[in-house]
């Protein structure tokens, strides 16, 4: 199953050497064509029944940190790359550089700490990554700067069919796509690994340029906060209700027809589905959509808790709907409207 | 003489960003005589031409108002909504909204314990049902709303919800209407999702590739106690844009302007806008560069459901597209 | 040479959107060194040096500075502005301007004095509006000379500090022009096979615009991107790059990885210092606008350390630009004999 292996594979944005890799090994098993962009974009090509260009796509990379200093005491400073709330730092391991380098990063003694600081958190500037060593010689010997440092984390299936991992976001979309390619459908389209969707869906926005696609169909993990004290109109998404469909976010405002035929094929292949309730975030049909002359785009997601963490969870349940759903969109949207 | 009928019709029209169906089926009502060919886009940008074999010349002005969308539906007929362009929490407390299916409701705020802390998500949307079949049949997550006002003018002004930018609708169509004799290969560009991140604007700059390109919006005023501080004042005529903040006029852009505006006695005002941005912003960075400019409808009381613009500004506006396409 | 270059074109405007005014200084030190010139339809200047081969290296420094808009004509002679790119309003206070009308008109930008001022009036922080450009004339005679639009920068004439630091207005980005310069100076000695395009894009500090457009126009396989940095000084965060120990080189998502490490190689193997840096998502240099330019192009970004930024005394050692420029022309000559398509593929 691709997701177990994807999610235990370092892949910062701007550094999806790992991931691409992988991916890259498995089209090959498949005989799927690909071929890779000036970007590091992986894109491949599913031939079949062509009514028009298909593109559907989930971005490669996660969220991590970049190291910027060594201190004379060997302390890695590093900053972060896409949205981190410091708090998820506290007492984490991480993963540096090409050779996985391990590091700790810690958290000062409570019994030291005074009332005021005890539950609080430092920002991301105070904070910094232990790999062990006590100079900054031997530290440099390991770390340079602009290395990229991960989080680790096993991937565990547990509860009732739920799954938790590290970059769930989006390795569930990567994972969607192998899937799917692997079975080989008799309709066309490009399956579209980007990069840098983290930091400004920058991975998309040539792919977009190269495939000048009709319609783009964005796989995505997204937010989910069903948890106690949280309302349920703040909540966006609720595990286990079904793959999740966009209506606006901060980069996109979807087509209510597109976005209502895609609800329609799910309740006609009884596959469960939700609305995304948030109009916050991007992801990249935010820049396919613009690209060029312009493209319909629709984005199925699979809601995870936790998100931007080590711990992000998610159901099984609903990774299988966002599956059979941006299956059976593709077919339908290439038998010609 | 200014059409009232044709402004009031534009400015009822249902369209917030990404949901111009409306606006545009009616846009293309009004003009579909007028064009020698008429494409919609991918994104749902309408687009009238009139073909010539001389320079290309590009007018946008957007289709799209702002408005609100639906995230959740309670069964008590509390809606929750996000904006959609720009509106903030304090500006929208106590309005009253009205659906595509002619619906309305009314935005009331949650219990604050800190008045000055009131956001979106401090607000509902009160449809006024107590009938949960009736609500639960007629309200779903993603529907949009808009302003619910009335149209109303003075001898020299009017007052209207979504005058941004259905006034610059307004002075294409009319300028469309009266197309002057010219080589020029012209393109009205009713532009769709400006209030979300001018959209719109980059595919069809991208896609048309002119020579020029003029888009025609609203811009404020600094004539009223609001505080804006401007030079641009109600029924001091056509604004020429020099800066704002998605686009630095072109010199020969604001150049040709003010030499169409003296040869033909237009009226006209320069005008700095020190926030917001418009359809130019993103069509003058297409591809290896676009010369462009702005003409601007003085308008006060901006992203409010009672905008107030002159109708003589207007008038000189529209002379000055015209004298532009034939230029 | 360097310094008479910097010295000329940071005594001349080439505010945000107006680059096209004094172009002929930029044309007049470029001209010598390569074949052709044109330019994008946003204003960015494009110096080509032709090579043998087909690949298309750009350059990419940008010409333009922050500076001031006249918003409106006051009574007693005085202009009310805005500024134009990101100014500290608390930069402009006390200094000599140039409003470019007509004529060129002398004005100052003055504050209350101090006898007339409280204590707590000193310590709020300074908006933009509410400062003024004294003129010395009455609003009549005003009107004449200058209207609205018209733009302003601030009076300062490049100052030789000791050594081979200068101090001036607008080093960023002109200092990255003069090394651009020196580029071509040394690639008109060693000769190229590449093509390569020395770019001064235009709007760069209101929104990259015009490294979007001249990208788009030059379509290259690679692009150098020179900006400034931050120099160290007390205020500064200690790992800051300091002064006269060359470029900064960015590590980070918006640069190519590869080729990065290709040109610290270069520079270890010729023995010129280098800083660097870790950028994890915007660069706020041209980068951002190339990176993405069209289907993609792959970038390194250097940096110039600058002390000072966006006053107008930004300081500057010119070894560096002499380092970075030669450090420059001997990466195209090994990127000339290298399999670029083996560097840039993943």
């Amino acid at each position: 199953m691709f997701l177990n292996e994807l999610t235990k594979l370092s892949g910062v944005s701007g550094c999806e050497f790992e991931v691409r890799n992988y991916i890259k090994s498995k089209l090959s098993e498949m005989g799927c064509p690909f071929y890779v962009d000036k970007l590091g974009n992986i894109i491949a090509h599913n031939k079949g029944k062509k009514n028009k260009t298909i593109m559907v796509s989930a971005h490669m990379d996660e969220v991590g940190l970049i190291v910027t200093n060594i201190d004379n005491d060997g302390f890695i400073k590093f900053k972060a790359v896409g949205g981190i709330d410091q708090r998820v730092l506290n007492s984490k391991v991480v993963v540096i550089g090409e050779n996985n380098i391990p590091g700790v990063i810690g958290s000062k003694a409570v019994h030291l700490m005074t009332e005021k600081e005890r539950g609080g958190s430092l920002p991301i500037d105070k904070l910094y990554i232990d790999i062990g060593t006590s100079t900054k010689e031997e530290t440099e010997k390991l770390v340079n700067i602009g290395d990229y440092a991960a989080f680790k984390g096993d991937y565990v299936e547990f509860g009732d069919n739920m799954i938790k991992a590290k970059a769930l976001d989006n390795r569930v979309g990567c994972s969607i796509i192998l899937e799917i390619l692997k079975e080989k459908l008799d309709a066309d389209f490009y399956g579209v690994f980007t990069v840098m969707e983290e930091v400004g869906l920058r991975g998309a926005e040539t792919a977009a340029y190269q495939l000048e696609p009709d319609l783009g169909i964005v796989l995505e993990g997204t937010v989910c906060a069903d948890m106690p004290k949280v309302e349920e109109h703040e909540s966006s998404t609720l595990i286990g209700k079904g793959a999740v469909l966009s209506l606006m976010d901060n980069a996109t405002v979807y087509d209510i027809n597109l976005v209502r035929s895609v609800a329609k094929i799910a309740e006609d292949n009884n596959i469960a589905y939700q609305y995304r309730r948030s109009t916050s975030g991007a992801n990249d049909a935010g820049v396919i959509h613009k690209a060029k002359k312009g493209a319909k785009v629709v984005s199925i997601s699979v809601p995870c808790r936790y998100i931007h963490s080590s711990v992000s969870v998610a159901s099984k349940n609903d990774l299988m709907s966002a599956l059979k759903l941006t299956k059976q969109v593709i077919i339908e949207k290439q038998k010609g409207e | 003489m200014f059409n009232s009928d044709l402004m009031k019709r534009l400015s009822d029209c249902f369209g917030p960003s990404g949901r111009e169906k409306r606006i545009r089926e009616m846009i293309i009502d009004e003009i579909k005589n007028f064009a020698d060919e008429i494409t919609i886009d991918p994104l749902g940008n309408l687009i009238a031409r009139k073909k010539g074999t001389g320079k290309k010349i590009l007018f946008s002005a957007h289709m799209d108002q702002i408005g609100l969308i639906i995230t959740h539906v309670d069964e008590k007929g509390f809606l929750r909504f996000a904006n959609v362009g720009g509106l903030n929490a304090k500006e929208l407390l106590g309005l009253r909204m009205v659906f595509d299916n002619g619906l309305e409701g009314v935005i009331c705020q949650e219990e604050l314990k800190d008045k000055e802390k009131l956001t979106t998500g401090k607000l509902f949307l009160d449809v006024a049902s107590t009938d949960k079949e009736f609500i639960v049949n007629n309200f779903r997550v993603g529907d949009m709303c808009v302003f619910k006002s009335e149209y109303y003018e003075t001898k020299d002004c009017v007052i209207c919800k979504a005058a941004d930018d259905r006034i610059g609708c307004y002075v294409l169509i009319e300028a469309l209407k009266n197309h002057p004799k010219t080589n020029n290969d012209v393109y009205y560009v009713f532009s769709v999702q400006e209030e979300v991140g001018c959209r719109g604007a980059k595919t069809a700059g991208y896609n048309i590739n002119p020579d020029l390109a003029i888009a025609v919006d609203v811009t404020a005023t600094g004539d009223a106690p609001d505080g804006i501080k401007m030079d641009v004042k109600l029924g001091n005529g056509a604004a020429i844009k020099l800066m704002d903040k998605s686009i630095i006029t072109h010199t020969e852009v604001k150049d040709l302007l003010t030499d169409i505006a003296e040869k033909n006695n237009i009226k006209y005002q320069y005008e700095i806008l020190e926030f917001g941005g418009t359809d130019a912003g993103p069509i003058h960075t297409s591809r290896d560069g676009v010369p462009s400019g702005v003409i601007s409808i003085p308008t006060r009381n901006l992203h409010t459901s009672g905008e107030i613009f002159n109708k003589f500004d207007v008038e000189e506006c529209i002379k000055l597209v015209i004298g532009t396409t034939a230029k | 040479m360097l310094k008479e270059f910097l010295f000329d074109i940071c005594s001349n405007q080439f505010v945000s959107g107006f680059e096209h005014i004094n172009g002929d200084i930029l044309i007049k030190y470029f001209k010598p060194y390569t074949d052709s010139f044109e330019k994008d339809r946003l204003g960015s200047y494009i110096f080509k040096s032709s090579g043998s081969k087909n690949t298309k290296i750009m350059l990419a420094a940008h010409i333009d500075e922050i500076g001031l808009m006249v918003t409106g004509i006051l009574d007693g002679g005085f202009l009310s502005f805005i500024t134009v790119g990101g100014f500290n309003p608390a930069s402009l206070i006390a200094q000599d301007v140039t409003i470019y009308g007509k004529e060129k008109i002398f004005g100052v930008i003055g504050i209350k004095p101090p006898h007339l001022t409280s204590e707590e009036e000193r310590k709020k922080p300074i908006k933009t509006k509410e400062l003024y450009i004294d003129t010395g004339y009455t609003k009549e005679k005003l009107e004449k000379l200058i209207t609205i639009g018209d733009i302003a920068t601030i009076n300062r004439e490049p100052l030789s500090l000791q050594g081979s630091v200068i101090s001036a207005k607008a080093l960023d980005d002109r200092a990255c022009v003069a090394v651009m310069l020196e580029t071509a100076k040394e690639l008109k000695k060693i000769s190229h096979k590449s093509n390569v395009y020395f770019t001064a894009t235009a709007q760069e500090e209101t929104g990259l615009r015009g490294a979007k457009t001249s990208s788009y126009k030059i379509a290259p396989d690679i692009g150098i991107v020179l900006d400034v940095g931050f120099g160290k000084t007390p205020d500064m965060p200690s790992d800051s790059a300091q002064l006269g120990k060359g470029p900064i080189v960015a590590y980070g998502g918006r640069l190519n990885t590869k080729l990065t490490k290709k040109f610290v190689e270069i520079c270890k193997k010729y023995n010129y210092p280098m800083q660097y840096e870790a950028i994890p998502v915007r660069t706020g240099t041209d980068t951002d606008a190339l990176q993405i330019s069209r289907d993609g192009i792959p970038c390194i970004l250097l940096s110039i350390p600058l002390r000072y930024m966006h006053t107008s005394v930004e300081t500057i050692d010119l070894k560096d630009l002499e380092i970075t420029g030669k450090a420059i022309a001997r990466f195209i000559n090994e990127l000339d004999n290298s399999d670029l398509e083996e560097i840039l593929c993943f």
